[in-house]
Parts: structure tokens; sequence; C-alpha cells
């Protein structure tokens, strides 16, 4: 912290050690590529290669016996002007699942900030903090597929919630909505990524030192002020960071439309799963996807940008 | 801006104004370990007074108390004649500068040494104006744009100053702000902070472990150990006059011989040490003849003369520190360390005869 050593005598310093250690140097740097050869190979072979592949369909064109190597923008069109002759349209359901994305996000971070809070400076008793911090990292335990389909017996027709709704006499109300609806989909994915946001929200948050919320009271600043002035903007990293990846992920999510939303609630991945399946038009299909992909990765860069900001 | 209230101690400090912290029987318990047990403390209007003592002795919990970040589980605490029970820190008229500072990462200096006022509703050219007036008192007029992480560790330590100064406290506190400087910057904070004290007047309380620190800054120093005072007075007295063997022993080096008293007067007593001899010494302990002592004997009070052969003690070791030799003596099974002026000439090996001012001398009976 105090390290005031200047900064001219480091170098001179440095100067005649680094000849003898330049080998080293050398062989380390080759050892992390050797070392890296697998990773990179996996990740060629993978992920940039179908990527690739992907990107190239995209650009065809679909035939009666496969993708025809029929260069052209008209799939990127497609997305945005909607199918005419089947009569889809690409750009409201993107936008929609966009929406979806942002709410679970809003949800998980609404839920997942006062749990981790919690977690990291209420709860002194180390027994109890490990505890809590086991029950909010079981539901990663148990399969994605999974925890859909628990949410299906408990909101889907016939489910749990909804024979309670029959059994009470509130089955024409504005609760019946909760089904099968956006709202269902939105209830599962907050569930299933709130986990995700506690654990980015805590990691922050454990780490923050404990002293400088001292000294904001210290210097005559109640608890709620300084919860704003000092714990928020420190903890602002975690958050978009948590808030980036659950965006991400629910975005372009298809399970949870599927399983416990309705007919009209599909999202954007549903239209990519189902030109790859029961359409079968794989371009269109691809250009969807890399138009989701772009989405995803303009929200990544402007997440990274925030977080340099912070840090400058 | 606090309705005025009865002062909940007659205790005054010295000076004869009223005191500014006043801890009566002031008990802090953490599970099973008593951290502060049973203190009391009087600290008057623009002391400066240095809490001491080792880590773990309860010094910057006593703080903490002070502060309001910690609640005691018996006596009272004021401040200014007030009582802060159950005050929480942000209503108390103390400010804190922190060990490792505790500026605000993500503010500039200038927003965090203004942070205080901001939130106290002053206008912002008020907060400018003083903001700039004490980084000018911090000798600091130029960092008010950067980042707490661009400044070095002596920066970090006058904006952390600054900040609490700034709020015009009562009483400021000061938890070992020393300890993360290097040596040289250390030795020159010293007198930065006490001119720092002298101009703004206000009651400074600091704990430190280092006692030379202590000795150099404090008008009074408290010597803490396992959680209680055991010695509170003017740095000299702390030294000359030591409560405790290990007030003797943790302020300046000094030897403690054990020994057996032979005689008491008043406040003085005759110790036999064995084969060293009989030393007279002072003491505030009631002792009787025939007890076992602790007697100190501090280094540069030991003089060292050449003797015969067949004399008790013996220089084992002699090493030149600075200006004296610091030499290491045996004798009668005891070990002693003495400080000698480099004109004495002793070589190792030479027997000699030690003596010692009578007034130099002290006794304490928890042996």
């Amino acid at each position: 912290m105090g390290a005031t050593a200047p900064l001219p005598s480091a170098t001179t310093a440095g100067d005649e050690p680094r000849k003898g250690g330049r080998h080293a140097e050398r062989s380390r740097r080759l050892g992390g590529v050797f070392l890296g050869i697998p990773v990179i190979g996996w990740m060629l072979i993978f992920f940039a290669v179908p990527y690739f592949l992907l990107l190239l369909q995209s650009f065809w064109e679909p035939g009666p016996f496969g993708t025809v190597h029929n260069w052209n923008l008209d799939n990127y069109k497609m997305v945005f002007t909607g199918d005419e002759l089947v009569g889809d349209t690409y750009l409201p359901t993107l936008l929609k699942s966009i929406k979806i994305g942002a709410l679970v996000t809003l949800f998980s971070t609404l839920l997942a900030f006062p749990l981790a809070y919690l977690l990291a400076f209420k709860i002194r008793n180390t027994r109890t903090r490990m505890a809590l911090y086991t029950l909010v990292i079981v539901p990663l335990w148990a399969s994605y597929l999974l925890r859909a389909y628990a949410w299906k017996v408990i909101l889907g027709q016939d489910g749990l919630f909804s024979s309670v709704l029959d059994k009470v006499g509130l089955e024409n109300t504005f609760l019946n909505d909760l089904l099968y609806s956006q709202w269902a989909v939105i209830i599962a994915m907050t569930h299933i990524f709130t986990p995700f946001m506690v654990l980015t929200i805590y990691a922050i948050l454990e780490r923050l030192p404990k002293n400088l919320i001292e000294a904001s009271k210290d210097l005559g600043v109640g608890r709620l002020r300084t919860f704003r002035n000092v714990v928020l903007p420190l903890s602002a990293p975690g958050v978009v960071a948590g808030a980036t990846f659950t965006m991400g992920l629910s975005t372009g999510d298809f399970v949870a439309p599927q399983l416990v939303g309705g007919k009209s609630d599909v999202m954007i991945a549903n239209q990519i799963y189902s030109q790859f399946g029961a359409t079968n038009n794989w371009p269109l299909g691809a250009a969807i996807a890399f138009v989701l992909l772009a989405f995803v990765a303009i929200l990544v860069a402007i997440s990274t940008l925030a977080e340099r900001r912070e840090l400058v | 801006m606090k309705p005025p209230q009865e002062p909940t101690s007659g205790a005054n400090g010295a000076g004869g104004g009223r005191s500014s912290v006043a801890l009566e029987d002031v008990v802090k318990r953490f599970g099973e370990l008593t951290a502060v047990d049973h203190v009391d403390l009087t600290v008057a209007r623009g002391e400066f007074l240095t809490l001491l003592g080792p880590s773990g002795c309860g010094k910057t919990t006593t703080l903490r108390l002070i502060a309001g970040f910690e609640m005691p589980d018996e006596g009272v605490i004021g401040i200014d004649g007030v009582d802060v029970a159950g005050l929480p820190p942000y209503r108390r008229q103390v400010n804190t500068v922190f060990q490792q500072y505790a500026l605000f990462p993500h503010l500039s200096v200038e927003a965090n040494i203004g942070y205080g006022l901001r939130h106290a509703g002053v206008g912002k050219g008020e907060v400018r104006r003083r903001v700039a007036e004490m980084m000018e008192l911090m000798e600091i007029p130029d960092v008010g744009d950067r980042r707490p992480s661009q400044l070095s560790g002596g920066q970090q330590q006058r904006v952390a100053l600054a900040r609490a100064l700034v709020m015009e406290p009562a009483v400021l506190l000061l938890d070992e702000p020393l300890g993360s400087l290097d040596y040289k910057l250390r030795k020159g904070m010293q007198f930065e902070l006490k001119r720092i004290h002298r101009d703004v007047g206000t009651t400074f309380i600091y704990v430190t472990h280092d006692q030379d620190e202590a000795m150099t800054m404090s008008d009074r120093i408290a010597v803490m150990n396992a959680g209680r005072i055991e010695h509170q007075g003017m740095p000299e007295e702390v030294f000359d006059r030591p409560r405790s063997s290990f007030v003797a022993g943790f302020v300046g080096d000094t030897n403690l011989l054990e020994g057996t008293v032979t005689e008491v007067n008043g406040d003085h007593a005759r110790v036999d040490l064995g084969q060293l001899g009989v030393v007279g010494g002072g003491t505030y302990d009631n002792l009787d003849a025939g007890q076992r002592v602790k007697v100190s004997i501090r280094p540069t009070d030991v003089a060292v003369t050449a003797a015969a052969a067949g004399e008790a003690a013996m220089i084992q070791d002699a090493v030149l520190v600075g200006g004296h030799v610091e030499m290491k003596i045996v004798g009668g099974g005891e070990e002693l360390i003495a400080h000698v002026p480099r004109s004495a000439g002793l070589p190792p090996g030479q027997e000699v005869r030690l003596s010692v001012e009578s007034d130099r001398v002290r006794i304490f009976g928890d042996a």
C-alpha cells in the first residue's frame, strides 16, 4: 500500500538481472503456449469452427434438399422485416426477449442484493453464514432442466398454483394471468438466475473493506446514505458482472418459455430452435442467432467499458 | 447542535477545564475475552493522550468504544460532558483516522475530504473553501483531483487526517496512523502530527504500540496491558517512575531483576539481589520485608567500573551502538544490559563492579 520506492532505481537495478533472466523468460513463455495447446485446440474445434460454419450458413439460402450456397444478405433482411411467406416476425420477438431478459435481470438483482448484503455484513456467525450460502448454491446442483420442470409443476396447467386458485375461487382473477404467460417465464428464470447474482454480488461485498463503512459513519453519515454513497458504488462491478451474465443467458433462453410459457410467449431462441428443427431453414436460423449474438456482444462490451470506467 | 446535558462525570482532566473524554469503569467483552477491563480514563480538552500497549492489550477497542463502533458492556463514556451511551458513530462529535486510512477509493481526494461536510448539508462553496484550507494545512494542496490509489502512503495519511479534521471534531481519534509508513516518513510525520495538534488545538487520542512515538508526541500516556490501564502519566513520569514491572519493561529498555526485600521505609525499600548485592529504590507498592519483588534498572543508569579479579560480575559481550557501548554483563546467575560511554574502554572478559543511584531504581511487588 505504502510503497513509495522511486521508480528510476527500480529500473536501473532491474537492467542487469534481466540479461540472465531472458532465457528463463522465454522458456516460461514457451511453456505457457505448450500448456495452452489443449485448450486452444478444444476451443478451435468445438467453438470457433462451428461458429464460423454457422456464420457461412447465415449468408446462404435454404433449398428443398439442404442449404444452397448462394451468397446473399436476405436472411438478415428477413430477421428485421419478417418472413411474409410464413407470416412470422423476428424483430418483435427479439425485442420481447430483451425485455424479458431485462426484467429477469432486474428482479434477480433486487432479490440477490439484499441476500448478498445480509450474508456479507449482517450474519456474523460463520456457521450460519455458511449454511445460508450453501442454501443459495444448492439449486445449482440440480440441472437447469429439472428446475424448469419444477416450475412447470407449480405454474403449469393443473399445477399447484392453478389448483390452489381453483380451491379458493380466484381462478378468474388477474392471478390466473401468471399461468402460461410471460410472467411465468420471468418467475422461473428469475429463480434460476438469482443464485448467480447472489454469488457475484457476495464475492464483491465480502472484499469491501469494512472500515470504509465505518469511516462513512464516523464522518456523520447515517446507515442509509452510507449504503448509497459507499456500499452501492463499490459493489457496482459485481452487480454489472452478474447482470451481464443474467441478461445474456436469459435473453437467449428457450427452455423456460417452452415449459412454463404460453403459445404466444415464444422467445427468440425458440424461433432459432424451430428454424433448425420443424421449419428446417438453417440459414435464417443462423442469421437470427447471429443477430442475437451481436446483441449479447454489445452488452458485454458495454459492461466491460463500464467496469473499466469504474476503475480509473 | 446537541442539547446541553449534565456532565456524566465529576472527574475533570488536568488544567481545570472540563474533560473532553471521560471513561468510567468501562468493560467490553468479546465472548470469553475481556478486551477492556474496568478502564477509567479522563482526557482534558486539547490534550494529546496516547494509549500505549502491545497488540491485543485493548487499546484499539478502547478507541472504538469512544468512536461508537463498539458499545460497552458496562460503564459510562462521556464526550464533552454528554453521555454517549447508545449513540451511533454518526451522532458523536468525534472523528477517526483509521489504521489503513480507509479512504474511499471511488472518490477523488477532494471528495474524500469533503465527504462529511457535504453530507452534513454544508453549502458547496463552503465545503470547497474548508477542504482547500485543510489541504493547505496538511501541505497537500495539489492532489485534489487524484484518486487515493494514486497517492503515496504519506499523502494518503495526510488525506485521512484532513478528512477527519475538517469536521472540526471535539476529539480526534488516531488508530496507529503511522503504522504502515516507513521509518523515515514515520519520524517526519510524528513532528507533523505534533504541529497539527498545536495548530488546531483539538483533543487527540492516539493509539500505538510504539513507545518512541508515544514518548515524542504525547502530553500524557496511558499504558495498557491485558485490557487494563496500568499507568497514566506524563511521558517522563511513566519512564522514570513506572507503576508496574510491565510498564517499566514496555516503555524503554530495562533490566528486570528478582530479589528479596530487606528493609522498607515508606515509599523506599532495600532489596537483596543475591550476589549482585543490595540496592535501594523507590516503589508505589506496599512491600513487606522478606517479600519477593522485581527490580527495574535502566541500562543507561548502570555505572560500570573496572574491578580486581574475584568480583561477582564480568563483561560477557560489548557492542558499539551509535554513541555508546551496549554491554552484556553476567553475574550471580543474572544477566544485565548496561549502556556505557565509549570512553570507558572496558573490554569483554573484564571483571567489573556495578552500581546505580537509588533514585533510578524502581521496585515492584507484582513479582
